[in-house]
């Protein structure tokens, strides 16, 4: 809880970093050119020039069928993963939720990138499976392997909502409907299935729109035969006209806005309504586990191959590239073993930088962006008025915007607040751009940790003389300080998984590994990347495993 | 209101939305008295006791403490809860986790900057007032429900308020503790001259602990008084129905003589009563009569009716008889066990109501 004013001075502060750029971003594309140059004039011919290009509805169709593609293989594969972790005694159940989640926590440029080191025409996995059969069944740089690929990573967002739904649901409502003369097959699809639907439903608008933010994937895995995507439409429109096409930039920026806008509002909506279906909590939370029998080895084969699909190969392809001089047909692993790449990175200055920048953003600009979600939460927290509804709608919206766009409107902010350009080339500009990206997803950590607050603990410190912000710095924060350190190690990670919204942002002095790598990738520097994605899996692995060690739940 | 009332209510009116939960209330505390605010969930009683707090959002009415306005819709005085200096008792107790016992009842002191060594001894002081000296440096959760709702009794009391609020004291204790806590809160409450406000669901214990009973019924004050008057003289059904066991048999006005009515319950059951409402002759009333004023008799007489026992349940302390008259169900207590068959019930008439 705060006071009066300074809640204002949070709100304005709050509500101007999330307008501000977004309120640029479709001013400049309305305009007949960059915004910064004095011909350029209110004109729609931005949006005509991209309307006429047939890259454009190329990349709309590609979006469109990644979207749509990915959802129909996560969402089925996430539910079946969360029900059998969930409701039935698969044996090790606990020791591979861990594991699930951990292609939330690597960067999908990474990723991609291990895909291409592991399966593509000369990876690891394609050269070994050649060798025994004689040839290779998969083309890694096709537009299904894409979208097979990104539902494959996109299966631990599904799992997350459905399990912890299906967790919710207490044993009681099916064995109500076991005791009513229901098989357990009836029960699952008379009770369970449609009781937890509403997550389903929440889910599949959120992996879909996912599907139109995707950039890392697409970008690395489309480039060979030209499979564009939104985004990726709009990073080579930067070089599309030679003269930096801003105004084109963003008529795509505020195209994608349009569809993830609205999706964005009905995820809103569909959370409200799927909690007032989660009729049941406490006590009747106890769960019966159904058990497996036989299917238990079907079960666990089906995970393994999803782990060893999506987890294991491309790690390991990263891992494995990083430390051999080169690789293909005919070479004998043994004699290329090197460590020359990580020699290379660290002999030079702007890699080093890089990597000290990324610790840095993850550690203190982690800290410092909890402690303004913190702000924010505080804000709003126990105050049901317009102002906090505001709040709610302002920290929704940066989750329409994909991290390139975000990354690029402020790039453009600091370019056009003259007070504000000597900040651009600093690393303050990149924490500001992150922060801003995963406002929302930092804002339920912190909410979440308000709730767990007593209403009471607070209400009693202010009758006994305590002012709204006394009671907040002596009451409310102390009670949710574990809830703090938790987010602060869920922040770290998401920021230093970050890649895209820093590639425009991209300048000396404020290289992040993420970035470098998008940039490196365009220069075929495929050793430094190599070396610098398993730094980059390194640094994520830190911050899991501190994660694990304070026991911070991964999801909510 | 007189130099001895320590708090008013006047007209206070508080909506959630468009919903109404208190229409108008109005009543006041004096110096040295407990009272009660009874009624069934949803009466708008912890509401109004929250508003007096400081912690819900009136719209219309005033309340003044010990002559200064802390709510005034009229006026636009609404002072923030943390300046009202009240004490609250928390139905959950709401001690703090992360504060110790000697921490939790300090804090209040702190925050009016009371010097270190006087805070030290004024929460010493508290603490061993409740019993509490030797659990100074524990945390909450190390207490029974008992000790933290003493320490948060102790926390509400260190700074003195003028008033003490306690909201459903006793409902977070296990039955057979309540009785025990019911005494001692009244003894402390006694002893200490405090003035209090508190909420509660249960009449017996608003009945046992305090000076004066407010009868809450959606959102409005139904009847106030001593528990003696709340019990024995109810001005309507509600409150009848409310603060006792009842027998309630629905009939018609037969007759009416002063302040008496002959009701006719049907099955050739009819009873003389008092009269509690201006209701003619011919019109529907019900008769009610408390449960321990009717009483079983061996043969018939004036205000005996005939009725079928059905069987005797035994309540430890007496026999409780369930009863047929018509179709309706009574209840009657008595001292023996009682074999089924034809007994005759007898309805004193200035024990029984028609409302």
């Amino acid at each position: 809880m705060l006071q009066t004013l300074p809640r204002r001075a949070v709100v304005t502060l709050l509500a101007l970093s999330v307008f501000f750029p977004l309120g640029l971003v479709i001013y400049q594309s309305v305009l007949s050119g960059p915004f910064f140059m004095k011909t350029a004039s209110l004109s729609l011919e931005s949006f005509a020039f991209i309307f006429d290009d047939p890259d454009f509805w190329m990349a709309a169709k590609n979006t469109i069928f990644i979207a749509v593609g990915m959802s129909l293989i996560a969402i089925p594969l996430g539910a079946i993963l969360a029900f059998i972790m969930v409701r039935t005694d698969l044996p090790g159940r606990r020791w591979l939720e861990t594991p699930i989640l951990i292609p939330i926590f690597v960067s999908p440029v990474v990723i991609g990138f291990g895909y291409v080191v592991a399966l593509g025409p000369v990876g690891f996995f394609s050269v070994w499976f050649e060798s025994i059969f004689g040839s290779v069944p998969w083309n890694i740089y096709s537009l299904f392997a894409i979208v097979v690929i990104a539902g494959l990573t996109h299966v631990p967002h599904v799992y997350l909502y459905s399990s912890s739904a299906l967790r919710n649901l207490g044993s009681d409502v099916e064995e109500a409907a076991r005791l009513s003369g229901a098989s357990p097959f009836r029960v699952a699809r008379d009770v369970s299935i449609p009781m937890v639907s509403p997550a389903l439903l929440y889910v599949g608008v959120l992996v879909f729109f996912l599907g139109f933010e995707i950039f890392g994937l697409p970008l690395i895995l489309g480039d060979p035969e030209g499979h564009l995507v939104l985004t990726t439409y709009l990073y080579k429109l930067t070089n599309k006209l030679g003269t930096p096409s801003y105004h084109l930039m963003a008529a795509v920026a505020t195209c994608i806005i349009a569809v993830t806008f609205p999706l964005v509002l009905l995820q809103r909506f569909l959370l409200k309504s799927a909690q007032r279906f989660v009729s049941v909590k406490g006590k009747s939370a106890r769960q019966r586990p159904l058990a497996l029998g036989g299917w238990k080895w079907l079960a666990l084969a089906l995970i393994a191959l999803w782990l060893f699909l999506t987890v294991f190969v491309p790690v390991a392809g990263v891992a494995l590239r990083s430390v051999v001089s080169s690789w293909g047909a005919g070479v004998n692993l043994l004699e290329v073993l090197t460590l020359d790449h990580f020699h290379a990175v660290f002999e030079e200055s702007t890699m080093i930088r890089s990597i000290i920048n990324s610790i840095l953003i993850g550690t203190l600009g982690g800290a410092v962006a909890v402690g303004g979600y913190l702000l924010i939460g505080l804000a709003t927290h126990r105050q049901p008025d317009g102002l906090s509804r505001f709040v709610d709608y302002v920290v929704l919206t940066p989750r329409a915007v994909p991290g390139l766009m975000a990354g690029l409107a402020v790039f453009w902010v600091f370019l056009f607040v003259p007070f504000l350009a000597p900040l651009r080339s600093t690393l303050f500009s990149v924490w500001f751009a992150y922060a801003v990206v995963w406002l929302a997803y930092g804002m339920r950590l912190i909410q979440s940790a308000l709730m767990q607050v007593g209403p009471e603990l607070e209400e009693a410190g202010r009758l006994v003389g305590a002012s709204r912000s006394r009671v907040s710095r002596d009451i409310t924060v102390p009670l949710i300080r574990n809830g703090l350190l938790g987010s602060w190690l869920l922040i770290f990670m998401i920021f230093e998984r970050e890649y895209s919204t820093g590639v425009y942002l991209l300048s000396p002095g404020t290289e992040v590994i993420g970035a470098q790598i998008v940039s490196l990738w365009a220069s075929g520097a495929v050793d430094v990347v190599a070396a610098l994605s398993l730094i980059n899996m390194l640094l994520v692995g830190v911050g899991l495993a501190l994660a694990l060690r304070f026991g911070v739940k991964l999801h909510d | 209101m007189t130099d001895k009332t320590i708090l008013t209510v006047d007209n206070l009116a508080l909506s959630y939305g468009s919903n109404p939960i208190l229409k108008g209330v109005s009543m006041q505390l004096r110096r040295g008295e407990v009272v009660s605010l009874l009624g069934p969930s949803g009466s708008g009683k912890t509401t109004l006791l929250r508003a007096v707090a400081g912690l819900e959002q009136p719209h219309q009415g005033s309340v003044t403490i010990a002559g200064r306005a802390i709510y005034d819709a009229a006026a636009n005085v609404d002072i923030p809860a943390e300046k009202r200096e009240l004490g609250l008792v928390f139905q959950s107790y709401a001690l703090w986790p992360h504060k110790t016992v000697f921490d939790n009842v300090a804090y209040p002191l702190v925050l009016r900057k009371v010097a270190k060594a006087e805070i030290a001894s004024r929460v010493q002081a508290a603490l061993k007032n409740l019993g509490l000296a030797h659990l100074a440096e524990r945390y909450p959760h190390q207490l029974s429900g008992g000790q933290q709702q003493r320490v948060s009794i102790a926390r509400a009391l260190v700074y003195n308020p003028p008033v003490i609020l306690l909201d459903e004291p006793l409902s977070n204790l296990d039955a057979k503790m309540r009785e025990e806590a019911r005494a001692w809160l009244r003894n402390l409450i006694v002893e200490m001259q405090l003035s209090a406000l508190v909420v509660t669901h249960d009449q017996s214990e608003a009945m046992a602990m305090s000076d004066r009973i407010l009868l809450l019924n959606g959102g409005v004050i139904e009847q106030q008084g001593t528990p003696q008057e709340m019990y024995s003289s109810p001005k309507t059904h509600f409150v009848a129905d409310f603060m006792g066991s009842n027998n309630t048999l629905p009939g018609r006005i037969a007759e009416i003589r002063g302040g008496e009515a002959l009701v006719d319950i049907g099955n050739g059951l009819r009873l003389w009563g008092q009269r509690r409402s201006d209701a003619a002759v011919g019109q529907e009333v019900k008769a009610v009569a408390r449960v321990e004023q009717v009483r079983l008799a061996d043969g018939p007489g004036e205000h005996r009716t005939e009725i079928d026992l059905v069987t005797s349940m035994f309540l430890g302390d007496r026999f409780e008889y369930v009863l047929h008259a018509g179709e309706n169900l009574l209840r009657a207590w008595g001292n023996r066990q009682e074999a089924a068959g034809k007994r005759w019930l007898e309805f004193p008439p200035d024990a029984v109501w028609v409302f």
